[in-house]
C-alpha cells in the first residue's frame, strides 16, 4: 500500500519498492546476525571490562570485601605517588628504546629479504620464529643468558677479556636489556608487514626510476618509503600500543626491579592490584594508561592522515 | 561449508548436556578444590587424599598448585571473583587480612560438634589460627630453619663436620661463622676467601646461598640471633629500623659484599632468582640456611651421605631461628562447607599427618608425630634434630599485621638493593618502616 509521505520511494517504480525494502531489511538482519558473535564478544570482553575498570577507579577495593566509593581520591593520590609517576616515565623510556630500533631493524630486514638472495624463505621463517615462541618462556631463558655470574653472555664476554655488567640488577642496564629482548622478539613479526608492503609496490616504478638513472638512496626515499606509508602506519600504531602494554618480559626477567627501574605502568597496575590489593587504585592507573595510549594513537593517525597515500589498485 | 557447520552445531548440541552433567552433582558426588603452593609436598598430599577417599569415596579432591609468588595473587583474584578453592593452604602472614575480610570459614562450631581433641597440636601453633574468638584452620605442619651443608665441600676445605654445630658470628669481624664460609668460598685458582690471592670476581664455589622473598631463610634468622624483633609487639608497628635489626641486615649484606662468601645477589635476588637449593645442589654453594620443608629437595637432588643438617649459627645474643606453620583453611563462600570440613578435619588428624611424616614431607602439626619425621630422616642418614632444637630455643615468627602486603613488597624492594650493595641498610630499613607503618 503506497502512501504519499513515503518519500523514499518517489523515484522508484511502485512495483520494485517493497521487495527491495524487505530485501534490504532482511540483509540487515542477516548482517547483524553474522556480526553478532563478534559484537557480543567485543561488548562482553572489551567494552564491559573497560566500563568496569573506569567505575572501579572511583572505588577503594581490596578484592576481599565490598568496594567503597571514594570519588576522585585515587586520581588525586597519583600526584604524590612517586612509584606510579616513575612507572609512567619508565613506560615512555621503554617505548622510546623499543620502537625506533625495532621499526628500523624490521624495515632493513624486510628490504634484505625482499631482494633475491639465497634461502630467502628460510630466513623469513627464522626471523619470525622468536615471535612465535612464548614470551614468558623466552624471558626465563634470557634471564639465564643475562645472569651476571652464571649467564652465557658474561661467560662469552670473558673470552675477550670483557667484564660483563650485572645486566638485570643494574638500574642503568635493566631497561635497555629488556627493550633489546623485545626488539629481538618482535622485529621478525614487524618485518612481515613491511615485506607485504614492499611486495605491493609495482615493479615498473623502479624500472622507470632505473631508466631515469635514479640512485639507490633516491629510490628508497622517493619511492619505497612513501609507498610503505600504509604499512608504516599499521606497524607503528600496533607496535606502539603493544609496547606501552609490555608486561610478560618484565615480569619474568626483573619483576620491575631493581628499585622499580623497570616497572612500567602496566607492571605497576599488576603490583598495585595483586600484591598490594589496591584494585581501585590499579584501575585508576589502567584508565591513565588507556588515556595515554589513546592520545598517542590519535596523534599518529592524524600525522599519517595529512600525508598523501598512493593507490595503484 | 554448510555441512561442516551443521555437523559442528550437532556436535555442540550433543556436547552441551554432557558438559552440564560434569558440573552437576550427579550421584551425590562432590568435587572439592584444594590449593597449595609447594610442589615438593605433592606426593604427601596425594597420599593423604587417597586415605581420605577410603572413608569418603563420594568426595573427589582436585589439587591446584601455584608457586608461592603466584599463589597469593591468584587466590586474591579468586576471592574477588567469589570462586576460590574450597580448601587451601593458609599462611600466618596472610591470615589476619583474610580473617578480617570474612573470606575464611570459621570452624569453631564444627570443632565443638565433632568434639575434636585439639590438644594434639602444640598450643601456640593451634592458637595462631584464631581471630576475634574464632578458629579458622587446623595446623598442617610446622617448620624451622637449619644449616644445610655439603659434606664433600667441607672435606675438600678440611673442615671437621663436628665443628659446624658451634659456629658463631658477630657484626664486627664475622666470627667463626664467616671464617667457615670463607674457607668454603673458592675461586677458579683454588684459593679460598681467606687467601690474599683470592679473586672475588672469579668464584667457583660460594660458602653460602641466600634467597628469600620474605627474609624467613636469610636475614630474619640473623635478626633474631642479634636480638632484633621485627615488630614492637604482635599486631604492633614494624620496628626493623632498630639498631640491632639494622646491624643484622648489614651483616647479611656483608656476607655478599664485604666477605664475598654468598652467591651474588645479582643471581639470588627474589622473586626471579633461584631458591637456595638451586645453588647448593649443583655445587655453586657449599651451605645454606634453609627450611625443614626443603629437606626432600636435597634428598632428591644430592647423593645420600654427601649432605647433612646442622644447627643455626649463634649471633651476639645467642642462637635462634624463624619458626612458622601452615594451616588448612576453608573458603567462606564454598558450596560444600560440610565436605570441606571433613577434608580439613582429616588433614589435621594424626592418621593423615602420620602419612606425611612417614614420607619425610614436613614436620607435623600433631606433636606426637615429630619422632616419626625424625626417624624417617635418620633412615636417610640425616639428623634433623637441629630443626627441633632450634624451634625450642629463641624463635621469631612471621609478623602479625594487617599491613603485611605493604611490608613484604617494600622489604623485598629495598633489601634487594642492599644485597646488591646499592643502598645503605639503615636507609632501607627506615624506608620500609615508613611505608609499612603508614597504612
Amino acid at each position: 500500500m503506497q502512501t504519499l509521505h513515503d518519500t523514499e520511494s518517489r523515484s522508484e517504480p511502485v512495483g520494485a519498492h517493497r521487495p527491495l525494502r524487505r530485501r534490504r531489511r532482511r540483509e540487515a538482519v542477516e548482517a547483524y546476525g553474522m556480526l553478532a558473535p563478534s559484537i557480543i564478544g567485543f561488548a562482553v570482553f572489551l567494552i564491559a571490562p573497560i566500563a568496569v575498570v573506569a567505575v572501579l577507579s572511583l572505588y577503594d577495593w581490596n578484592l576481599l570485601s565490598d568496594p567503597e566509593f571514594i570519588g576522585l581520591e585515587n586520581y588525586r593520590d597519583l600526584a604524590g605517588d612517586e612509584r606510579a609517576l616513575q612507572s609512567i616515565g619508565n613506560t615512555f623510556y621503554y617505548v622510546l628504546l623499543n620502537i625506533p630500533v625495532q621499526t628500523a631493524l624490521a624495515l632493513l630486514l624486510a628490504l634484505a629479504l625482499n631482494a633475491k638472495i639465497k634461502a630467502r624463505n628460510a630466513f623469513r621463517v627464522i626471523y619470525v620464529l622468536p615471535w612465535m615462541a612464548m614470551p614468558v618462556a623466552l624471558g626465563v631463558i634470557w634471564r639465564w643468558v643475562f645472569d651476571p655470574a652464571y649467564g652465557a653472555l658474561n661467560r662469552f664476554l670473558e673470552v675477550f677479556g670483557v667484564d660483563g655488567a650485572s645486566w638485570l640488577t643494574d638500574s642503568a642496564w635493566a631497561m635497555p636489556v629488556i627493550a633489546s629482548v623485545n626488539v629481538w622478539q618482535y622485529t621478525g613479526y614487524t618485518m612481515l608487514f613491511f615485506l607485504a608492503g614492499l611486495q605491493a609496490i609495482p615493479a615498473q616504478l623502479y624500472e622507470a626510476a632505473d631508466v631515469d638513472g635514479a640512485s639507490a638512496p633516491y629510490r628508497f626515499f622517493k619511492i619505497t618509503l612513501p609507498l610503505l606509508r600504509p604499512a608504516m602506519l599499521f606497524v607503528l600504531i600496533t607496535s606502539v600500543i603493544g609496547s606501552f602494554q609490555v608486561f610478560d618480559t618484565i615480569h619474568v626477567m626483573t619483576a620491575g626491579g631493581p628499585a622499580g627501574s623497570t616497572a612500567t605502568l602496566n607492571y605497576q597496575i599488576y603490583l598495585e592490584s595483586f600484591t598490594q590489593r589496591n584494585a581501585g587504585y590499579a584501575s585508576m592507573l589502567a584508565v591513565i594508561l588507556f588515556a595515554i595510549i589513546a592520545v598517542i594513537t590519535l596523534a599518529q593517525v592524524s600525522f599519517f592522515r595529512k600525508r598523501t597515500t598512493y593507490d595503484f589498485s | 561449508m554448510n555441512k561442516t557447520r551443521t555437523a559442528a552445531l550437532a556436535a555442540l548440541a550433543l556436547a552441551l548436556p554432557a558438559a552440564a552433567a560434569c558440573g552437576g552433582d550427579d550421584g551425590g558426588g562432590v568435587t572439592l578444590r584444594y590449593a597449595f603452593w609447594d610442589d615438593n609436598q605433592r606426593p604427601a598430599l596425594e597420599a593423604m587424599i587417597a586415605a581420605f577417599n577410603e572413608d569418603h569415596p563420594d568426595i573427589e579432591v582436585e589439587l591446584e598448585q601455584n608457586p608461592w609468588d603466584d599463589y597469593w595473587p591468584g587466590l586474591d583474584s579468586r576471592f574477588a571473583a567469589e570462586d576460590a578453592p574450597d580448601v587451601f593452604w593458609n599462611h600466618v602472614s596472610r591470615f589476619p587480612t583474610y580473617a578480617d575480610n570474612g573470606v575464611l570459614l570459621p570452624i569453631t562450631d564444627y570443632i565443638e560438634e565433632d568434639g575434636l581433641d585439639t590438644s594434639i597440636y602444640p598450643e601456640d601453633l593451634y592458637a595462631s589460627w584464631q581471630f576475634e574468638g574464632d578458629q579458622y584452620g587446623l595446623p598442617k605442619d610446622w617448620d624451622s630453619i637449619g644449616l644445610v651443608y655439603r659434606l664433600d665441600a667441607l672435606e675438600a676445605a678440611g673442615i671437621d663436620p663436628a665443628t659446624v654445630n658451634d659456629l658463631e658470628w658477630n657484626p664486627a669481624d664475622g666470627g667463626t661463622y664467616v671464617e667457615f664460609l670463607q674457607k668454603l668460598t673458592v675461586d677458579a685458582n683454588g684459593e679460598n676467601a681467606l687467601s690474599p690471592d683470592f679473586d672475588p670476581e672469579n668464584v667457583v664455589q660460594y660458602g653460602t646461598a641466600m634467597a628469600s622473598s620474605t627474609g624467613q631463610t636469610d636475614w630474619w634468622n640473623y635478626a633474631v640471633q642479634n636480638g632484633c624483633s621485627l615488630q614492637t609487639e604482635p599486631w604492633g608497628d614494624y620496628a626493623i629500623d632498630a639498631p640491632e635489626c639494622v646491624e643484622a641486615i648489614q651483616f647479611t649484606a656483608d656476607l655478599y659484599n664485604r666477605w664475598h662468601v654468598a652467591v651474588p645477589a645479582e643471581s639470588t635476588n627474589q622473586p626471579n632468582g633461584g631458591v637456595p637449593g638451586d645453588y647448593v645442589v649443583p655445587g655453586q654453594a657449599a651451605t645454606t640456611l634453609d627450611g625443614s620443608w626443603m629437606l626432600g629437595f636435597y634428598r632428591d637432588g644430592l647423593e645420600p651421605g654427601t649432605w647433612a643438617v646442622a644447627d643455626n649459627p649463634s649471633g651476639p645474643v645467642g642462637s635462634g631461628t624463624v619458626i612458622n606453620g601452615l594451616s588448612n583453611a576453608i573458603y567462606a563462600g564454598t558450596e560444600h562447607p560440610d565436605e570441606a570440613w571433613a577434608l580439613v578435619e582429616f588433614l589435621g588428624s594424626e592418621e593423615a599427618q602420620s602419612i606425611a611424616t612417614e614420607m619425610g614431607s614436613v614436620w607435623p602439626g600433631v606433636s606426637s608425630l615429630n619422632q616419626g619425621f625424625a626417624d624417617y630422616w635418620a633412615g636417610e642418614g640425616i639428623d634433623v634434630h637441629g630443626f627441633q632444637a632450634a624451634a625450642e630455643g629463641t624463635t621469631t615468627g612471621y609478623p602479625l599485621s594487617m599491613n603485611d602486603a605493604a611490608f613484604g613488597t617494600a622489604a623485598l624492594d629495598e633489601f634487594n638493593q642492599v644485597w646488591l650493595g646499592q643502598k645503605d641498610a639503615q636507609d632501607a630499613a627506615e624506608a620500609v618502616v615508613e611505608i609499612a607503618n603508614a597504612e
